[in-house]
């Protein structure tokens, strides 16, 4: 048997770059597992209490870059009380102390502290890129830390995070000059966006905050001249408050960017929308919200072609006669934007008719998350369930990873996913299906599923303890206001000792003992470490 | 098993999927064949409500028969019509769906969670606290255009209309509780009453549960309060 030097086998490993493409290589004998392990820099932890931060330092010492993630999904719509944890604290002690040295990390639904931060900031020599997405416990403080001390700083992105706002002067910790600044992402006040742009022309990505009323004041010309400069940016987010005449600043950059997010411009009517997409025929992501329209989004669908990504948020607009989408708009844009492979609607209606339409013609969706606004609303048509549609969906596109339901569905639906489904990883179902038979067709026929979230169906212990090894190849479910018992879960967390299976228990609900009480809340996954030790006193590991 | 896509298409396909007949939402829907097991089945609010575990505003403050305040129900339980008599024929062949009219606004008398989208009174709160700086990048619309304010409705126990209390305005339970003293002191001064000690504060937080205000600090309470009401403390 012929052998090749560790080196070698290292180049060829720098040449597979996804993670779960390396865990795979991994695993094929002790020598690559080394050589893998050895020369690992990127890794991606899906649930930070699946392992410690020492088993991952132990394991990745080369490590530069690291992603974790905290608390569940549905943390985000207000379903997990807020103690519930996720605290990166412990994960940024054990790095520090240890000789990785790190440059990048990525956190979602994180808790962060401000002293968080500042041990990050003052650990890492060549810290490069900090990301932050729908995290909290952080303040303005805890940001000039990082804008201070990372001299080497090239991305700071924080997206739809809970910010309390201590200070408005922490910009001003960035360096005369940030050379290596390519990415501010979060909502820039326009004075200090002013002073941004100057000192980091190369910005490529970037986030407004509120923009500006007058047209006519001398900020508003600076900032037009000033972005006149920025023929780098790609990225263009915020739009708060905006008064749709001053809009046309930022028309000059229209044409390169290639991702927009208007998703919070509530001020900005549909019919301006509409003028500013029109420059944008480059367009990659496109996030904005429903009073565009579906006449604007016909516009969406003529206009960028190279869309890939589209989101499409509920505004808030009171009273009668705003504009919201329908499956017209959805049929448009499938029609007319052929690389799309992501999207996110939210709508007041959706037809069998027009999801069969869309599958047809786009069979390349990667993700596929539809919220019909109204829960279990049938066909307005036929007055059917959706089953037929989001069957089409599933059996016509043989990519998709990522499947979110709505409207009226029946057990159905489940079996076409169980049938079809076959790369599917995550499955998000709210107010659906008949019976236990609906969770059973997802979890025996979804090989590759790693995460189920279920709010609202009626599913029970029959369900839960049919299948109880196939959660060990999960990374976690998710059941919430279902027909699971205290008595059900108990005896998977008995089955199973890999597994935390943690109840949450607000307000002191359950009382302890008595098995048939059905749990509110049960959030389990699996771990290496098992009952994690930062759990509050309202949530029950099993 | 094949994949039935033998649908009712519209009459005229030609047209395209001219779907414009839908101009108002319809509150109710009854819809066959379909038992909404959110709680197990049964005919009587009371008993979902042991079912469920979760305190219904009447439960938590044992004034069920006091007819001048309207049954708050249990969000969980969005299969009872409020003011319906509970037919049991009714429940095993068509549920009754209602959703509460969102016209206003008002997250309070919707599901917990639903659209599933991050929380607009977050938002609200970031919007006005932040004035325009850092931490307005959450999520989505601030709601009206402008509106920089985190407004909850008030109402008070025996009064027939509730009124409106901007919340961003105050950080405790004193300015709290005597703005809403003046606010209701109209009322007062009809009925002849005038006693802010009479009355207590209760609360309905993100989980739809009521609590009372002295149980909870002025952070836990604003965080998390969706409506306010004030009660008769005699009891």
């Amino acid at each position: 048997m012929n052998y090749f030097p560790d080196e070698v086998l290292e180049h060829v490993f720098d040449f597979v770059a996804s993670h779960r493409d390396r865990n795979a290589v991994s695993l094929v004998c002790r020598l690559w597992h080394r050589v893998e392990r050895l020369s690992r820099q990127r890794v991606f932890v899906g649930n930070c209490y699946a392992l410690s931060p020492e088993i991952l330092i132990a394991r990745f010492p080369g490590l530069k870059s690291l992603t974790l993630k905290g608390k569940p999904h549905f943390a985000d719509f207000n379903l997990v009380p807020h103690d519930w944890g996720g605290y990166v604290q412990p994960w940024i002690e054990a790095l520090s102390n240890s000789r990785i040295g790190l440059e990048e990390l990525r956190l979602k639904r994180m808790v962060v502290s401000d002293e968080s931060l500042e041990l990050l900031s003052r650990s890492f020599a060549n810290f490069k890129s900090l990301v932050l997405v729908s995290c909290e416990g952080f303040t303005t403080v805890g940001l000039a830390a990082i804008a201070a001390n990372c001299r080497f700083l090239r991305e700071l992105d924080l997206q739809e995070n809970e910010i309390d706002d201590h200070s408005g002067h922490w910009l001003s910790c960035f360096p005369d000059s940030c050379t290596s600044l390519i990415s501010l992402n979060f909502a820039l006040p326009l004075e200090t966006l002013q002073n941004i742009l100057m000192r980091a022309p190369q910005l490529v990505d970037l986030g407004t905050g509120s923009y500006i009323h007058d047209p006519d004041s001398e900020t508003y010309n600076k900032l037009k001249h000033t972005i006149l400069k920025c023929k780098s940016i790609r990225n263009l987010s915020g739009f708060l408050e905006v008064a749709p005449r001053c809009l046309p600043a930022i028309y000059p950059i229209c044409l390169n960017l290639t991702s927009l997010n208007l998703s919070y411009a509530a001020g900005i009517h549909g019919s301006e929308l509409v003028k500013l997409i029109r420059r944008c025929a480059k367009l990659q992501r496109l996030w904005i919200l429903d009073c565009i329209g579906d006449k604007g989004l016909e516009v969406v669908a003529s206009t960028c072609k190279e869309l890939q990504e589209l989101r499409v948020f509920p505004s808030d607009v009171l009273g009668v006669g705003h504009a919201a989408v329908t499956e017209n708009g959805l049929v448009a844009i499938s029609a007319g934007c052929p690389k799309l492979h992501s999207l996110l609607y939210f709508c007041q209606q959706m037809t069998n008719a027009a999801l069969i339409v869309v599958a047809k013609n786009c069979p390349n969706f990667i993700r596929f998350r539809l919220c019909i606004l109204e829960p279990t609303k049938p066909d307005p048509v036929t007055m059917q369930p959706l089953d037929d549609g989001f069957g089409a969906i599933v059996q016509s596109c043989k990519h998709l990873r990522r499947l979110s339901l709505s409207g009226l569905l029946t057990d159905r639906v489940f079996l076409y996913i169980g049938m079809y489904a076959e790369q599917l990883e995550m499955l998000s179902v709210a107010f659906a299906g008949d019976s236990d038979k609906g969770m059973l067709y997802v979890l025996n026929g979804c090989k590759k599923l790693r995460k189920l979230e279920i709010r609202d169906c009626p599913y029970g212990d029959k369900a839960l303890l049919t299948d109880v090894g196939k959660y060990e190849t999960m990374r976690s479910l998710w059941m919430s206001s279902c027909e699971v018992t205290l008595g059900g879960c108990k005896t998977l967390a008995k089955e199973m000792p890999r597994l935390n299976v943690e109840i949450i228990n607000e307000h002191d609900q359950m009382e302890i003992g008595s098995e048939e009480q059905r749990v509110e809340k049960m959030y389990l996954y699996r771990t290496l470490v098992g009952p994690r030790k930062d759990a509050p006193e309202f949530v029950w590991t099993l | 098993m094949e994949l039935q896509l033998g649908l009712a298409l519209p009459s005229n396909p030609s047209k395209g999927f001219d779907l414009n007949y839908f101009a108002s939402e319809p509150k109710e829907i009854a819809v066959s064949n379909r038992s909404f097991t959110v709680a197990s089945s049964c005919t009587d609010i009371n008993d979902i409500n042991d079912n469920n575990k979760k305190r219904s505003f009447d439960q938590t403050f044992e004034n069920p028969t006091d007819s001048t305040v309207p049954r708050t129900l249990p969000l969980l339980l969005w299969n009872h019509h409020p003011n319906e008599e509970d037919d049991p024929k009714d429940l095993e062949n068509h549920s009754l769906v209602t959703f509460n009219d969102k016209k206003d606004g008002d997250n309070g008398d919707g599901l917990v969670g639903w659209p599933p989208i991050r929380s607009r009174w977050k938002n609200k709160r970031l919007c006005h606290e932040n004035n325009g700086a850092v931490g307005l990048e959450n999520g989505f619309a601030c709601g009206i255009r402008g509106s920089n304010s985190t407004y909850v409705k008030v109402k008070m126990e025996g009064v027939p209309i509730a009124r409106k209390i901007d919340l961003s305005l105050h950080h405790s339970f004193q300015t709290l509780t005597e703005t809403l003293m003046d606010m209701f002191g109209q009322w007062w001064l009809e009925t002849g009453q005038k006693d802010s000690n009479q009355y207590k504060l209760a609360y309905q937080d993100r989980e739809g549960d009521w609590l009372f205000t002295e149980d909870v600090s002025w952070r836990t309470f604003s965080r998390s309060v969706q409506r306010i009401k004030l009660l008769k403390s005699s009891r």
